[in-house]
């Protein structure tokens, strides 16, 4: 699978880069992260779990980060593991730029799945993914400009506050980081 | 939880988890196994049976849809001694091989001619769409809905 | 033979299948409908990888979900002496040495070959928590490299130590000097490179098995769909050591079609039967469409290149071919046989080629298992001969079918002995293309060429003149040439004391209506009514041995059995008569169920024969009682069913859908029992071979991932995409099997994939193009990409 896509965030990139080191932002922003473990400065565990039709499962995922050019861009590789649903392996670039008062965000992500999750859910795969990371970018945004999206979504978004997790900080990387799990975990989600 | 239909005529109650399949309702809880599972993607039409008067597949609806409902099955539309016309056309038009899509066919069949009108060869072909059959390549199975519907 | 009994159920008759009264009201007994008292739940682990290393299966998590009773490993599986599951054709390369054989361990313990090998199976009392079970075990997989395509699997990593260049063997047949020679002299060449599309087989009912196990008596019963019960038996005790063969009964009920690929011996049915001692409970296992296409072995999957030598008149003078045949990860039950005696000797055709010449790698990669599917081996032959000769008829601007006919083999040649191995018994092959030309309305052909021109439509015809070899033997030279089992069939007819007739026989109907046509045969023979003959088959527990149904053999081998322990039975009650009629056997004659007293108008029937040989009151002396006779039946060669079949096809130029707009077949299957079960035969065998010219493709990613691995995904022939079709048959009685049968099984799909590609490159005007010709091939060809 490859993918690519650019979203505007209606805010400046300090903002966005500044709500991304939030893990408080982020947990509201990925549905069932149940944990973030930095491993060392390049390595991170991440844990999701996920229930997919009458599949549960927790997806695991290990990432590597590489080619750091901070701020302007990083390269994350890595593999998320679904036991039984299969697994997705792959990498994701991604980048800020300013564009104007906003925050453009790139991505490219190449991956490919296995097990199931390639056999029955391969021609699903890249809309769902794009559709997950549609949603995350959206919560996103709206977190960040509530004006972007309907008061009601933000509420609601309010009220699930309690729910989150904590994170333990990932720092400077987590933008990076939660675009490949996004990404990367959408395409597990997809089936 | 507990749902209540009329399977075949018959007033049945059985106690199933929210998420039960319709498909496992018949063949698990009330042993009709004639209803069958070729698939696990809604392809194949094996499990199809009538759900208060139309041709359904088993397996995409979920026991608590079910309830209240009429479900009839292959069971529950003749005997070997009393044949619907339409089990009765499968069989001297040689309609049916291994015998496993068998059931779902005659289902979606009987729904076709029932609820369809100027059924031709291409109106019957199109109407099994849903049901797959790997032994007969449908010539057969055409022949005998099209009897079926001809004689009225 | 009685006018009555022939009118009705004999021989020739179109008698209605009796085994229908059952399927038609939903009270068949297919495997997943049997349950047990006590019965538990298998479900197994698959790989998600291609290729890897298994550094460690941890079963705690899934152990610890309330209902699961038990993981089983690979590792376990060793441990207890369980062993590999065997190929069971040890063919050898041209160098004469064995093929090179990766072990196949049925539960794999240390390293996965393909997406979707079991390496776990997780029993539980309900299927859900079986389910969570196998979800919650956690195998370390290290990946490895995978080899996935199969024209450079030679030049890859190797899959397995020992094995150079994941070859299996280099198998090859037939004169190659002799060859090279024609060619070196041919007045023209045609050349073609094709592909045969991998398939997936797909039977509607999924393979399940149910295994038993009585501690206190040692008795295991395997409930199974299974093509060949016995020969399931005699490799889970011989080879794999599940347990004795008299231990063990092994039954196949109600089996919901095969194709192939329910004649193997495969991993789920052994852990099932293994693991139901461990646990204790019986198991129950049934596949899930999507495990059907991981994991029951794929079919056909080759590379050719063929070339063709011709002398000025078009006289084929020289063939050479050479395959490159995908295996799969391992060397499934015949997977090693198919691309080569079962393909190799396929290679003459319906014609006099003199030098014939075929390589053949067979090749492993990491995907699932190839072996017999429909036709197997065969349909690769024919496709590769039928369109090549297609190809050499329009380079030449000859009409195909005169092409063809000017290169038949004639009656009079018969017995005809090919250049690869095989020696034709019989057949007229231009009858059944004249009976096809006409049928088709071949002159018609251009105006309804025409006709769709106007719609901006392309039609095209195309022609496959077939030829099989069926009902595999004789055992003997099978076995010489590498088979692992007899190829034999064996038959027992019991004369029941109240006259009517139980027929056991090894053969297997799962769609085939043995229950109907060999209760039709016996019934004939001995002249009992029809309806008191029933059939019994699938299960070792009742009937003595057996190789069951495959490669169209039932009727040719196990009928002839049938028809061999009736003579028996009509040569015991000769004596039994005799004693009654006080004359001696010589003086009685047996015709349609009546011994009668020659020249005399005193007669005795089987019935009452047979009541005597259990109330042996006045009674020959020195005979047994008892009227029981079983008789093995050894072909002493190949059956060869043959026949044209004819396509036509229309083109939408603007989307690429190719519509099979006409089909024809006339074939020669010999005598005929029942034709209405021969032409369904037919009719079936079309629509797969139609799915494999125009819908189906079992295709894997670069990573060995299955993209087809759904109904979704794999396009199976619908109700919608296919014609009526037109079937006939002509016939030359097959010479050396009392029945004159031939079998009929596999020809649909054997004859008309060649056709229908040569009516879509007809139809485009192009060279080739590769199987299946989907949409958007047709598309891309049609603008000429």
């Amino acid at each position: 699978m490859e993918q690519s896509g650019e979203y505007r965030i209606a805010a400046s990139r300090e903002a966005v880069w500044e709500a991304l080191n939030d893990p408080q932002v982020l947990g509201e922003c990925i549905e069932g992260c149940q944990n973030i473990e930095k491993v060392d400065e390049q390595h991170f565990n991440v844990a999701v779990k996920a229930k997919i039709g009458p599949v549960s499962a927790t997806f695991n995922a290990e990432l590597e980060l590489s080619d750091l050019n901070p701020p302007a861009s990083y390269v994350i590789n890595g593999n998320a593991k679904g036991g039984a649903a299969g697994f997705a392996k792959g990498g994701a670039e991604v980048e800020l730029a300013e564009d104007g008062d906003a925050t453009l965000l790139r991505y490219a992500v190449k991956a490919n799945v296995g097990g199931k999750l390639a056999q029955v859910g391969s021609r699903l795969v890249d809309g769902a993914a794009r559709k997950m990371a549609d949603d995350f970018f959206a919560a996103f945004s709206t977190r960040l400009d509530p004006g972007a999206a309907s008061t009601g979504e933000s509420e609601s978004e309010e009220e699930n506050k309690d729910e989150v997790p904590r994170y333990e900080s990932s720092g400077s990387r987590s933008i990076w980081l939660i675009a490949f799990v996004v990404l990367i975990l959408a395409v597990l989600f997809a089936i | 939880m507990k749902i209540t239909l009329q399977v075949n005529g018959e007033p049945r109650e059985v106690d199933v988890a929210e998420n039960t399949l319709l498909v496992d309702v018949l063949r698990v809880n009330l042993g009709l196994t004639g209803t069958h599972v070729g698939c696990d993607t809604s392809q194949c039409g094996a499990c199809t049976v009538h759900l208060d008067g139309r041709a359904v597949k088993a397996c995409t609806v979920l026991a608590p849809q079910a309830d209240g409902a009429n479900v009839l099955t292959i069971e529950g539309i003749g005997t070997p001694d009393e044949l619907h016309p339409m089990q009765a056309a499968f069989r001297e038009c040689h309609a049916l091989q291994c015998g496993f899509c068998t059931p779902g066919m005659i289902m979606q069949a009987i729904d076709l001619v029932e609820n369809g009108d100027q059924l031709d060869n291409a109106a019957i072909r199109e109407g099994l769409e849903g049901n797959l059959c790997r032994c007969t390549g449908y010539h057969n199975i055409v022949r005998a809905i099209q009897s079926v519907a001809d004689a009225g | 033979m009685s006018e009555a009994i022939a009118e009705d159920t004999g021989i020739g008759a179109p008698v209605r299948r009796r085994e229908d009264a059952r399927f038609i009201t939903g009270t068949g007994r297919y495997t997943d409908d049997l349950n047990q008292p006590g019965q538990v739940y298998g479900v197994f682990c698959r790989s998600p990888h291609a290729r890897a290393k298994i550094n460690g299966v941890d079963a705690e998590e899934a152990l610890g979900i309330p209902g699961v009773l038990g993981v089983y490993t690979g590792t376990e599986m060793v441990a207890d002496g369980i062993g590999d599951l065997p190929c069971g054709w040890l063919v050898k390369d041209k160098a004469g040495n064995d093929m090179r054989s990766a072990p196949h361990p049925p539960l794999a313990a240390t390293q996965v070959n393909y997406v979707g090998e079991p390496y776990a199976l997780v029993v539980a009392d309900s299927l859900q928590a079986a389910r969570q079970g196998a979800e919650s075990v956690n195998a370390e997989f290290e990946e490895l490299h995978a080899v996935v395509e199969l024209g450079s699997a030679t030049v890859s990593e190797q899959i397995y130590e020992g094995i150079d260049h994941n070859l299996a063997y280099e198998w090859a047949l037939g004169e190659e000097d002799a060859t090279r020679m024609a060619f070196a002299r041919a007045a023209h060449v045609t050349t073609l490179e094709l592909t045969n599309n991998r398939l997936i087989p797909n039977a509607m009912e999924p393979r399940a098995c149910l295994g038993v196990h009585d501690a206190a008596t040692g008795d295991y019963t395997l409930y199974t769909t299974s093509q060949n019960p016995h020969l399931e038996r005699l490799v889970l005790s011989a080879f794999v050591q599940v347990a004795p063969e008299h231990k063990l009964r092994v039954v196949a009920p109600d089996v919901g079609g095969g194709f192939g690929s329910k004649i193997f011996i495969y991993a789920e049915e052994t852990a099932v039967i293994w693991a139901a001692a461990k646990v204790g409970r019986p198991i129950k296992w049934v596949a899930d469409r999507s495990e059907s296409f991981l994991a029951d072995a794929h079919g056909r999957d080759h590379i050719t290149r063929a070339e063709l030598a011709l002398d000025e008149q078009g006289r084929f003078t020289g063939l050479r071919v050479k395959t490159t045949a995908n295996l799969g990860a391992y060397l499934s039950t015949f997977g090693s046989s198919v691309p080569t005696y079962l393909y190799g000797t396929l290679l003459a055709g319906q014609y006099k080629t003199p030098n014939i010449y075929v390589e053949v790698q067979g090749v492993y990669t990491n995907t699932a298992p190839v072996d017999a599917y429909r036709g197997a081996g065969r349909p690769e032959a024919t496709y590769v001969v039928e369109r090549i000769v297609e190809q050499a008829a329009r380079e030449l601007g000859k009409d195909p079918a005169d092409l063809r006919r000017m290169n038949m083999i004639q009656p009079e040649d018969f017995p005809y002995e090919t250049p690869v191995a095989l020696t034709y018994d019989t057949g007229n092959y231009e009858a059944s293309l004249d009976k096809a030309l006409e049928l088709i309305d071949y002159a018609g052909f251009e105006g309804r060429r025409a006709a769709a021109a106007e719609q901006n439509k392309r039609r095209g015809i195309g022609f496959a003149c077939y030829i099989e070899a069926c009902g595999l033997a004789p055992s003997k030279l099978a076995i010489e040439l590498g088979a692992g089992v007899g190829l034999y069939e064996s038959g027992e007819i019991r004369m029941n004391p109240t006259g009517n007739v139980s027929v056991f026989t090894g053969s297997h109907s799962h769609g085939q209506g043995h229950e109907t046509t060999f209760a039709q045969v016996v019934s004939d023979k001995l002249g009992v009514p029809y309806d008191d003959v029933d059939i019994v088959h699938g299960d070792t527990g009742r009937m003595e041995f057996g190789l069951g149904t495959y490669g169209s053999r039932s009727l040719a081998v196990g009928g002839s059995a049938l028809i061999a322990a009736a003579e028996k039975i009509i040569e015991k009650g000769k004596k039994i008569a005799a004693h009654m009629m006080q004359t001696t056997p010589e003086q009685v004659d047996f015709d349609d169920g009546t011994f009668s007293l020659q020249d005399s108008n005193q007669s005795v029937t089987i019935q009452e024969v047979a009541f005597a040989a259990y109330v042996p009151a006045d009674y020959p002396e020195d005979l047994e009682p008892g009227l029981t006779e079983k008789a093995f039946y050894d072909p002493n060669n190949f059956t060869y069913p043959a026949g044209t079949h004819i396509a036509e096809v229309e083109v939408d130029i603007e989307t690429g859908v190719v519509e099979l707009v006409n089909f024809v077949a006339v074939d020669d299957f010999g005598h005929i029992i029942n034709p209405l079960i021969v032409h369904g035969q037919v009719h079936g065998g079309v629509a797969q071979g139609a799915g494999q010219a125009l819908m189906e493709h079992g295709i894997y990613d670069e990573y060995g991932q299955l993209q087809t691995g759904s109904m979704m995904d794999y396009c199976l022939p619908r109700a919608d995409d296919l014609p009526d079709f037109q079937v006939d048959t002509t016939v030359t009685p097959c010479t050396h099997n009392p029945l004159g049968v031939k079998g009929c099984g596999e020809a649909g799909a054997i004859g008309s994939p060649a056709a229908i590609m040569n009516a879509v490159t007809h139809a485009l005007g192009t060279k080739d193009i590769a199987m299946p010709a989907t949409p958007e091939k047709v598309w891309r060809a049609v603008r000429g990409e």
